[in-house]
């Protein structure tokens, strides 16, 4: 994915994909709801500011996890012993369970709009070489995700291939197109696993031939880790810490 | 045999992870019902589906048979999710990813990688599902919830069936196409014939 | 010094009980260029993987004598430290690019070098030129064609500047656009680079094409079934003295070697002894016709067979959601009319990307049509890679697929006339190329549907195979059933269809009897095909069609096959 340039965009991989780390990290320990809400709207603000991504995006792309952020509050609201406020048939409606499942919606949330925006200005392979760079990630690691990304680039292709190849072969008196039924699906499966491990294979052996794993080594384009990069973080995390210490129950 | 892991194992099992993330997306895109549990009763169904997250971790270590394979098979996984899908439960993914891994692992390096039986792929189902099991829980407050006990129990059972069961089925399929004939499970089984 | 050495070299893998190389003993010099030849299972790509260390690191089997090059030892050397020194073109186009850009990775081998940044994209625009794809550079990878794949690649494996290339059946898995721009780009790579290079190509009619021998590398080694060295000298000669032996054995060899060892005579169709043959090769004989050579103008059978799939008007476009979305788009083929009848082989011809596939998918049911209708019972179709069709884990059960219970008879006797009698227990996965293929075709004949499509069957076989391939489907359309495949082989479209469709700008440009096609310039210079030399002259020679027909079945008949479908 080629990712349109931004302020975000310009910032080092390693540093945003640390501050995410650290947000996650904090929030793990919060299970009240005014923390998340807060930096909920701090981190929207900065991700449509920042990424250049377009309202319109930015709403379509809380879809994955707003379903899940409901469903949390749902479930905890409901079941979790406490003061009732509410009664719905035989469901009770407890005071904890709506607080801790604001909580943790939130807290998805929030996770889920950074992570929007973390992908909507970070190149993937940028990300890697600047994790092997800056956070001493191994090389052969970094390639082995890099050679996980490229055969999932393949993968719809292949997996429409095959269903077809196996639609195709059907009982005659069946409709075309892809079957239903687990058991088609896992035959699928099955095919796509063998054709993407024969070639994974194969590019296991390209890497090595093009002489991955000598050393010494250079880096064509270096990821950048500047001044901007030092401010960013640290604003950043002077940002959350204020969050924190505002909203925390004393 | 060298117990370091090579590029090819490193690649293999980061290719097994994809495909088989890319086969549980396709699943609950597929399936229009789980899609729909996925969402406000998601909280509940994902305990059904944690053993397909498990998979990965003891076909890795059954293709492979070399320390810490499980684990970070897992881990590329949740890096390729976390990295390139921007998977919205963000990086601790990935530390939920390395404590399946390992739960999974555990019984394989216990019997020195060198039993691959039913009874050892459940184990390896039971403990991943149940290690990750607490971290959860911590992670999204499940200890107070009237429900702890059915999500363990869904949780374990799925563990067991699709992260254990499965795998066994998976692996022996695989060994039979002679896909990864050049791998530790090939050299093995080719000794025996 | 020798650039690659071995001495008494054995190798054999563990499955197998015989040797695949056996007693292999020979010297190569640097900027040395050397072509591999022989029969499939011969040990070709073998010797390149002992090369370049991937046996026995990579990949398990025991070898014996030793391998040297560049005076280290293969056997102590990884793969990583050999790639200093060899550099390797690999047959699959997709899974021989490893980064998301083209110019990523071209840059990968340098920097894994320790090349100096700086002097990377000179070097990076350098490699790409020799190549021919310097327009290539910021495209991604997912988006290149095959015979741009394989450019990339080959970009990337001498952008280091390798002592030695290797090149392991780089255009098996292309169309013939494919085959010609990879050959050129090769020639031109080597003739800058200058790397010694080891060639295995099994398809060298097309590598030669109009050059010839003037295209092929100087050297010959030539490998027996029994993986021993059968020939190793100037590639004329060799060519010249085991043609017979080389033809029989399934290699596809440039046509004047084909010809010359068939008649005897030299310069291929050029030679007056040649031509003769030829000529009576295409007279009826006087015994009457072999069985099962009705030609195209003969009609054994009532003119008019029925009809068993029938498209009108029929429009088809790639993607299932073309017809939910709003925006107006163009279907890739449109207003297609075809009748394919009881006992017709129909071929399909058309450039890459010109919707051959699309509209196969369309005819077979598993594509909605955008306009249009299709009329019939549900055909079955062979698709172009056999693994991705493979739902059993034995060959019985793959043919046996979705038959009704109580079929083991009907599977039996298709096993044996597909000559997989013995391969009946084996996951379709270990199979050979030809095997997978002969497997899926087997198992698609089974369901005995009246029509039957294929999608480039030939695709990257030797000759004993395609030759299997195309009486398997000659032996389908006999008994009744309606054939179309598409392919970019002309020869053996010319060998087994009766007529041909050609697609081209997104429409039919032709639809007739296959040579009537094939004598239309225009209709092949608008799909962008060239028709082999052999069918030119043959077409241009010979009095009757029927007579061509019988030239090409001849010839085709020179090679062994093993018990198949005839």
């Amino acid at each position: 994915m080629t990712v349109a340039d931004s302020p975000l965009a310009r910032r080092n991989p390693t540093v945003k994909f640390g501050l995410l780390v650290v947000v996650s990290l904090a929030l793990l320990f919060v299970f009240e709801p005014l923390t998340p809400a807060v930096l909920y709207v701090v981190a929207l603000l900065a991700v449509a500011a920042g990424s250049g991504i377009r309202p319109r995006l930015l709403l379509l792309g809380h879809l994955p996890f707003v379903g899940v952020a409901v469903g949390l509050l749902l479930v905890n609201a409901l079941s979790r012993p406490g003061i009732e406020i509410a009664r719905l048939g035989l469901l009770r409606v407890t005071e904890e369970g709506v607080e801790v499942g604001a909580a943790l919606g939130l807290r998805t949330l929030v996770i889920g709009v950074l992570a929007l925006g973390f992908v909507a200005s970070t190149d993937g392979v940028r990300l890697m070489t600047s994790l092997h760079q800056h956070a001493r990630l191994g090389l052969r690691f970094t390639y082995a995700v890099l050679a996980g990304y490229r055969t999932l680039e393949e993968l719809p292709r292949e997996w429409q291939l095959i269903r077809h190849a196996h639609a195709v072969r059907a009982r005659p008196g069946a409709r075309g197109g892809p079957l239903g039924g687990v058991r088609a699906f896992a035959r699928a499966g099955f095919a796509l696993l063998v054709v993407s491990l024969r070639r994974g294979e194969r590019l296991a052996m390209a890497l090595e031939s093009r002489g991955l794993g000598l050393a010494p080594r250079t880096i064509w384009r270096p990821v950048a880790l500047t001044g901007t990069d030092a401010v960013f973080a640290a604003a950043s995390l002077v940002v959350l810490a204020a969050v924190f210490a505002l909203t925390l129950p004393r | 045999m060298s117990r370091r892991l090579t590029l090819k194992d490193l690649v293999l099992v980061a290719v097994l992870g994809t495909v088989l993330g890319f086969l549980y997306w396709a699943l609950v895109q597929a399936w229009t019902a789980l899609s729909v549990l996925m969402g406000p009763a998601g909280d509940l169904a994902q305990h059904l589906l944690l053993g397909g997250w498990l998979l990965v971790a003891p076909i890795a270590v059954a293709i492979v048979r070399k320390p810490f394979v499980g684990i970070i098979a897992e881990v590329l996984a949740s890096v390729i999710e976390v990295v390139f899908l921007g998977s919205a439960v963000g990086p601790l993914l990935i530390v939920a990813a390395a404590i399946q891994g390992a739960g999974s692992e555990l019984p394989f390096a216990l019997t020195r990688y060198r039993r691959f039986g039913w009874w050892v792929y459940g184990l390896s189902g039971l403990c991943g599902a149940g290690l990750v099991f607490f971290y959860s829980a911590f992670r999204s407050g499940w200890y107070g919830q009237d429900l702890f006990l059915l999500r363990l129990v869904m949780q374990l059972v799925s563990g067991v069936v699709l992260g254990g069961l499965l795998a066994k089925i998976i692996v022996d399929g695989l060994a039979r196409t002679g896909v990864v004939d050049n791998f530790a499970i090939g050299r093995v089984l080719s000794r025996r014939e | 010094m020798a650039l690659v050495s071995m001495r008494q070299v054995a190798v054999a893998f563990p499955r197998r009980r015989a040797g695949v190389l056996n007693g292999i003993t020979l010297d190569i010099a640097p900027h040395e260029r050397v072509l591999v030849i022989g029969g499939s299972g011969s040990g070709k790509s073998t010797l390149l993987q002992l090369v370049s260390g991937v046996i026995p690191h990579s990949v398990t089997a025991e070898v014996e004598g030793t391998v040297t090059v560049a005076g280290v030892d293969t056997g102590a050397t990884s793969v990583v430290e050999l790639s200093r020194i060899v550099a390797v073109l690999a047959q699959d186009p997709a899974s021989g690019i490893c980064l998301p850009t083209v110019e990523e990775e071209i840059a990968l081998p340098m920097e894994n070098r320790g090349v100096d940044p700086a002097v990377i994209p000179a070097r990076i625009d350098a490699a790409l030129e020799a190549a021919g794809v310097t327009r290539l550079r910021t495209r991604r990878t997912t988006q290149l064609s095959g015979g741009e794949g394989q450019r990339v690649a080959l970009a990337a494996a001498l952008a280091a500047e390798p002592a030695l290339l290797l090149l392991d059946e780089p255009t098996s898995m292309l169309d013939s656009a494919g085959v010609s721009a990879v050959r050129d780009a090769i020639a031109a790579s080597v003739a800058r680079y200058s790397p010694a290079v080891i060639l295995v190509e099994h398809r060298l009619d097309e590598f030669a094409g109009r050059a010839g021998l003037a295209a092929l590398p100087e050297r010959t080694i030539v490998l027996g079934a029994d993986g021993t060295l059968a020939a190793d000298g100037p590639t004329g000669e060799v060519l010249a003295e085991h043609a017979r032996a080389l033809t029989a054995s399934g290699c596809w060899l440039p046509i004047g070697n084909e010809l010359d060892a068939v008649f005897g005579g030299v310069g291929g169709l050029d030679s007056p002894v040649v031509r003769a043959g030829l000529l009576a090769l295409g007279r009826p004989s006087p015994r009457g016709e072999p069985e099962g050579a009705p030609g195209p103008t003969e009609a054994p059978r009532p003119a008019r067979s029925p009809t068993l799939l029938a498209a009108t008007h029929l429009a088809v476009s790639r993607t299932r959601t073309a017809r939910r979305t709003r925006a107006p788009h163009t279907p890739v083929l449109s207003g297609v009319d075809l009748d394919l009848r009881a006992g017709q082989v129909v071929a399909l011809l058309g450039a890459n990307g010109s919707g051959k596939s699309t509209l196969l998918l369309t005819l077979a049911g598993l594509l909605p049509a955008t306009a249009g209708t299709v009329v019939g019972e549900r055909p079955g179709m062979v698709f172009q890679n056999p693994e991705h069709q493979f739902v059993a884990h034995t060959v019985s059960g793959e043919v046996g697929y979705g038959l009704p219970p109580g079929s083991d008879a009907l599977v039996a006797r298709l096993l044996d006339d597909h000559g997989l009698g013995h391969l009946a227990d084996q996951s379709p996965h270990r199979l050979s190329g030809g095997e997978k293929r002969r497997v899926s075709l087997a198992a698609m004949l089974a369901h005995g549907r009246g029509t039957l499509l294929a999608d480039e069957p030939t695709f990257g076989l030797d000759r004993r195979a395609t030759i299997g391939v195309i009486g398997a489907l000659r032996g389908a359309a006999r008994e009744g059933a309606a054939v179309m495949f598409s392919s970019h082989d002309l020869r053996t479209v010319a060998t087994l269809a009766d007529r041909a469709v050609v697609v081209a700008h997104g429409r039919v440009v032709a639809n007739g009897p296959v040579f009537h096609v094939l004598r239309d310039e225009s209709v092949l210079a608008e799909a962008h095909l060239a028709l082999p030399p052999l069918i030119r002259w043959l077409l241009e020679n010979v009095d009757s069609d029927a007579g061509v027909l019988r030239v090409l079945r001849a010839l085709d008949s020179e090679v062994a096959v093993p018990a198949a479908a005839s």
